[in-house]
């Protein structure tokens, strides 16, 4: 069986995903300092349990990425003929459907909680003599919650994009509901402060919209890639800039009379095929074939294998 | 957004006088006026007596009332009558020789324990999330654990 050259990322990109595999160390730490110091602190607060089970839950994207870009980096073989790549893919499955139903199960733990007009107690404790108001504390390690997931969250961005790496795009988003969810949490504890026992769970509510949210966007982003749709951007998820390069190369060859071709997301690389009508048939058009597709290859590093076949001709359908 | 909070957040705990305080001002109501305690009999800590209750957490709750001040009105029923009591904010505080395991803690406010004896630790219940009244009542406590004795044998 013809198997993939192993395949690794570009020496140029390499920096790039070593820092990002430290971001994601640090962000494990990170994460696991906060949901200790939120469970510490938790109480009876329902945006406080939301905001531990965030953190919990964030973790998912982290160590999947450490999971997939080990997995990723194995050669092909006879039983995995096109490597390893779609672990990505499965890795940012993964992440959505944790995102996803813990979003929803926090809709409605907040809801019931609402509804059922129960008031949050948060009473003191006293450490080192003195006694002071839990909320004060949950307030502190929540703070912790805010402002290193927002500084993680805009580190990661600009890698994911590098190295087109919706995993990882999905963990800098992942920071930044963090450090929303903390600063919604501390708004619901202030809330009750104030006597106002709706704040809470009100803000809860607001965080899970907003995780539901997240999770459902990549949720579907997932499936639909391995689905094989066609490469979409990290960010916007906008289809690939890429592949108007690719058909302008194919369209710029002047043996190629008629061309279509296709491409899909494998984890972070794409595979795909062309087929070209060639103006007439040469002893050349092996080699044709062979150049051009070399040459779209080496558009971008991410296109890992093309494969160009020609056909006698393209129907209407074929060509859209 | 982030300024935002951050100069709310210093603000309060600034002026945190006052801070945290009641959703239904439980605390502004007893003070200088009636604080309405259930208690069922567990002695040594609640004992029942023709001339009303005594026992150590009647003793505590008494002294509570006087930094309030506030006058108590007695209520005596089953556990299970005052927790639902509680519930309904009828009475303020329940003492019955309750510990930290009991049930009922999902729906009503447990104080920190007061104190341990072996491996209870005791408490008294309170409304839930009358947040001003529960953090007054757990300072009192709090000054009251160094003058108790260490630990009281049933």
């Amino acid at each position: 069986m013809k198997q993939l050259v192993r395949f690794e990322y570009p020496p140029e990109l390499v920096p790039a995903f070593r820092q990002a595999r430290r971001l994601e160390w640090l962000t494990i730490a990170y994460l696991i300092s906060t949901a200790a110091l939120m469970y510490l602190t938790m109480g009876q607060s329902q945006a406080m349990k939301t905001a531990w089970f965030e953190d919990l839950l964030s973790l998912t994207p982290a160590i999947s990425f450490h999971i997939a870009t080990r997995v990723i980096l194995r050669s092909p073989n006879e039983d995995f003929p096109y490597g390893y790549h779609r672990a990505v893919s499965i890795a940012y499955l993964c992440s959505s459907v944790a995102l996803f139903a813990v979003g929803g199960f926090l809709l409605l733990d907040s809801a019931t909680t609402l509804l059922k007009a129960e008031h949050p107690t948060i009473g003191t404790v006293v450490i080192a003599g003195h006694q002071i108001w839990l909320g004060y504390l949950m307030i502190a390690a929540l703070l912790w919650g805010t402002f290193p997931a927002l500084y993680l969250g805009k580190e990661k961005l600009p890698l994911a994009k590098q190295l087109h790496e919706k995993n990882l795009y999905t963990d800098a988003e992942m920071n930044k509901a963090d450090w929303m969810t903390a600063s919604a949490a501390i708004l619901g504890i202030l809330g009750i402060g104030m006597g106002w026992w709706w704040a809470d769970a009100a803000a809860a509510i607001f965080i899970a919209f907003d995780i539901v949210r997240d999770g459902f966007t990549n949720l579907r982003q997932a499936v639909f890639d391995l689905m094989n749709q066609a490469p979409k951007t990290v960010d916007d998820q906008k289809p690939d800039p890429l592949l108007d390069r690719v058909r302008e190369t194919l369209a710029a060859q002047p043996w190629v009379k008629d061309f279509t071709f296709r491409l899909r997301e494998e984890g972070h690389i794409y595979l795909g095929e062309g087929f070209v009508v060639p103006t007439e048939v040469s002893d050349q058009l092996a080699q044709q074939l062979e150049d051009t597709a070399r040459q779209i290859e080496q558009l971008d590093w991410r296109i890992h294998e093309f494969l160009l076949t020609p056909v006698r001709e393209l129907t209407k359908q074929e060509r859209a | 957004m982030l300024r935002g909070l951050l100069v709310a957040t210093s603000l309060l705990l600034i002026g945190c006088n006052g801070f945290p305080k009641d959703p239904e001002h439980t605390l502004d109501q007893v003070r200088n006026g009636t604080l309405i305690v259930g208690y069922s009999a567990n002695p040594p800590w609640v004992v029942k007596t023709a001339n009303g209750p005594t026992g150590t957490e009647v003793a505590l709750v008494e002294a509570f009332a006087r930094t309030l001040p506030a006058q108590i009105q007695w209520r005596n029923d089953t556990e299970q009558n005052l927790f639902e009591a509680l519930e309904h904010r009828q009475v303020h505080v329940v003492v019955a020789g309750l510990t930290d395991q009991n049930p009922w803690k999902e729906k009503v406010a447990f104080t920190r324990p007061y104190q341990e004896v072996g491996k209870e630790k005791h408490v008294l219940a309170s409304i839930q999330g009358e947040n001003a009244f529960i953090v007054a009542l757990e300072r009192f406590l709090h000054q009251q654990e160094a003058t108790l004795p260490p630990s009281v044998q049933p």
